[in-house]
């Protein structure tokens, strides 16, 4: 099994006409990935193989039949929009990889996905993938290294360390379940907390790692529910920023301490004390595992 | 984006929120003629982006205009790079409050903090008198509501027609952080005066980066850059931190690039900068160890793990730019990823070592840096070296 996706998740693409989009939404096919359409205003009767485009999300269902899930290549400033068009089409699961959505759509978008009890996931992410399954993003799937099927959830704030921390989780005889970014932003969809509870509960999964870094208070978050026993299972985490100067943004837009918060420092005791195994650095990630797991 | 004091309070007049008399000055006896021309007494206030500035010595009060142009030299001659200082009346107030409004991530909300008791940090408040601070979440579809607003300016404990008034503020407030789309809109302290009346002594607005192409109004001056190779950067648009140590981190992705940050901290190395040319950047390996270059680091250390960056590229742009600028120092290789097979073949042949595992460049980038900073020292005698 494997959490939010697997090959029976029937997908549309919005912005899937433009280089990037078409590009991954051919890899995201040829790994597997039920996609049944792609939206792009104004391109209704274009083809991208074979694959059928429409004008709207609504006439791409209608023509189609329901979508369970929509990936969006959709610049930052248009996907506000985007997300709304899908959530009003009752697609219960986006991921946005957009880089640079203004901080106050996020909001609006993190309210309307949890009023509706839909998930949304990003933005400023390679999305999410279940090895071996469906992908709805942007990720080497080909490199075996990372990208091996398994029994881990991984679940991070990164796409670059993800591939380097996920390589350890490989070489340490591991593979992956499902592998959730939720994304670099100060406003992410959906939450680790949220990615975690859906972990719990996935039979296939016997442990999560947890790729986190400084700025905001998910990684706090995470080690509040491992804390109250409402994760169960082992928790490995590596958080990045131990040694980020106080108030520079490091990277990511969410990756900024401010007024003491924050700290990796900090996330890395309340995940310690919470019983989670943390790793000073990405090289451990493999090793803890194994640990944890008694192998 | 964070405003200046001064721009803040441009913004604060505009939106109808009550601030002292003050203007601009760039130089000393500019700031004599406003004092003058104001009334005393009056304060000076150093116009950079960094807390604390009375502690530092960063905001001074004068009684008179002589006074006035020794306070501002003193903060013009800081070792803060002060270009201009704010010249204010000076209030005498009865008491100080706090107002502010920021996102709620959690809940996809904005949330309004205040207090009656200001002027102070108001994280240090959270902590020492949580109490003492009122919280409402404002719902970031439905906006600020009124009785939001009346309902927090009645909960401070003040007079009825001062509440009245610190309601409308709060209204003003959340107007200009909503229609300017701001990160953080604060006053602290909000000056309550012996007439009743209520001013902004203080101004914090940052406008978030990301929606500025709505706010052609907002443009980021020189000033605001730690360095001129960060500002070039960012007109490049390839994200940049200007540091002063010895190894030049050229990598991709920020999560990456920010954990070899902490090896090279780890294994006792200093970063010089922090450059990223992964993702859409990543045709730009000419332009990204042009930056690098300037900083005369002891090492470039190149690190990526790329997906949509492919590392062929990348190595492809990493030998064409050795060629053209034949950068002094040594140069760490560690490229992973989309088309890696090939990277290492071209950095191979290129006579570069093709390392797979980034403890293991970092490792080696720190020796290097301390060999080099050995050998200048030898080369200098026991003196060290300043870098231009």
């Amino acid at each position: 099994m494997s959490i939010l996706i697997d090959t029976t998740t029937r997908v549309l693409v919005m912005g899937a006409t433009g280089a990037e989009g078409s590009f991954w939404t051919g890899h995201m096919m040829a790994m597997g990935t039920h996609v049944i359409a792609a939206v792009t205003p104004g391109k209704e009767g274009e083809r991208i193989g074979d694959l059928p485009v429409f004008h709207s999300v609504r006439r791409a269902i209608d023509a189609r039949g329901q979508a369970d899930a929509a990936m969006l290549f959709v610049p930052p400033r248009f996907t506000k929009d985007a997300v709304f068009e899908c959530l009003d089409a009752g697609i219960r699961l986006i991921v946005t990889a957009a880089d640079g959505i203004p901080l106050h759509d996020a909001l609006q978008i993190r309210a309307a996905s949890r009023e509706r009890g839909c998930m949304v996931v990003g933005g400023n992410t390679s999305g999410i993938i279940s090895p071996g399954k469906a992908m709805l993003g942007m990720f080497p799937y080909w490199i075996e290294r990372v990208y091996k099927p398994g029994t881990i959830g991984v679940m991070t704030r990164s796409g670059s360390l993800t591939n380097e921390v996920t390589s350890m989780v490989v070489r340490a005889g591991f593979g992956v379940s499902t592998l959730a970014g939720v994304g670099g932003d100060p406003v992410p969809g959906m939450r680790f907390a949220e990615v975690l509870r859906l972990f719990e509960q996935d039979s296939e999964t016997e442990a999560v790692v947890m790729i986190g870094e400084l700025g905001g208070t998910m990684e706090e978050e995470v080690a509040d529910q491992l804390a109250s026993g409402a994760f169960t299972k082992p928790l490995v985490a590596f958080i990045g920023g131990r040694h980020a100067p106080e108030g520079k943004r490091m990277g990511h837009a969410g990756a900024i301490t401010s007024g003491g918060t924050g700290g990796a420092r900090y996330k890395m005791e309340r995940l310690r004390a919470a019983g989670a195994l943390v790793a000073e650095r990405a090289s451990q990630t493999g090793t803890l595992l194994a640990q944890a797991l008694h192998r | 984006m964070k405003l200046h004091e001064f721009q803040a309070k441009a913004l604060f007049r505009e939106y109808g929120i009550p601030v002292p008399r003050g203007e601009l000055a760039e130089s000393a006896e500019e700031a004599g003629s406003i004092a003058q021309r104001i009334g005393m007494p009056v304060v000076i206030k150093a116009q950079v982006l960094r807390g604390g500035r009375g502690k530092a010595g960063l905001v001074r009060r004068a009684a008179s205009p002589a006074e006035a142009i020794d306070a501002a030299r003193a903060i013009l001659a800081s070792d803060w790079k002060v270009r201009r200082v704010l010249v204010e009346q000076a209030l005498e107030y009865e008491r100080e409050l706090y107002l502010s409004l920021s996102p709620d991530p959690v809940a996809g909300a904005h949330l309004i903090l205040a207090s009656a008791e200001g002027g102070v940090e108001i994280e240090d408040m959270a902590r020492s008198a949580p109490e003492k601070i009122q919280r409402v979440r404002v719902e970031s579809m439905r906006g600020l509501m009124p009785w939001q607003a009346r309902h927090i300016a009645f909960s401070l404990g003040l007079k009825t027609e001062t509440a009245r008034k610190v309601a409308h503020i709060i209204e003003q407030l959340y107007a200009l952080y909503a229609g300017r789309d701001a990160e953080l809109a604060e006053i602290n302290p909000l000056f309550l005066l012996p007439d009743g009346s209520l001013v902004a002594g203080d101004a914090k607005v940052a406008i978030d980066d990301n929606a500025l192409f709505r706010h052609p109004e907002f443009s980021q001056d020189s000033a605001d850059f730690d360095s001129d190779i960060a500002r070039e950067a960012a007109a490049e648009g390839i994200p940049y931190l200007q540091f002063d140590g010895d190894i030049s981190l050229m990598c991709a992705g920020a999560g990456l690039t920010t954990a070899v940050y902490d090896l090279v901290v780890d294994f006792g190395g200093t970063v010089a900068n922090y450059l990223e040319f992964g993702g859409p950047n990543y045709r730009k390996s000419v332009r990204a160890m042009e930056l690098c270059i300037r900083n005369a680091p002891k090492v470039i250390l190149i690190v990526t793990f790329g997906t949509i960056a492919r590392a062929d590229v990348m190595a492809e742009g990493i030998v064409e730019a050795i060629g053209r600028l034949r950068p002094a120092c040594p140069i760490v290789t560690c490229i992973r990823g989309t088309g890696e097979d090939k990277a290492h073949e071209i950095l191979r042949a290129a006579g570069l070592q093709p390392l797979t595992d980034t403890e293991e460049a970092v490792r080696i980038a720190v020796a290097l840096a301390r060999q080099a900073a050995d050998r200048e020292a030898g080369e200098t005698g026991a003196s060290h070296g300043g870098r231009a």
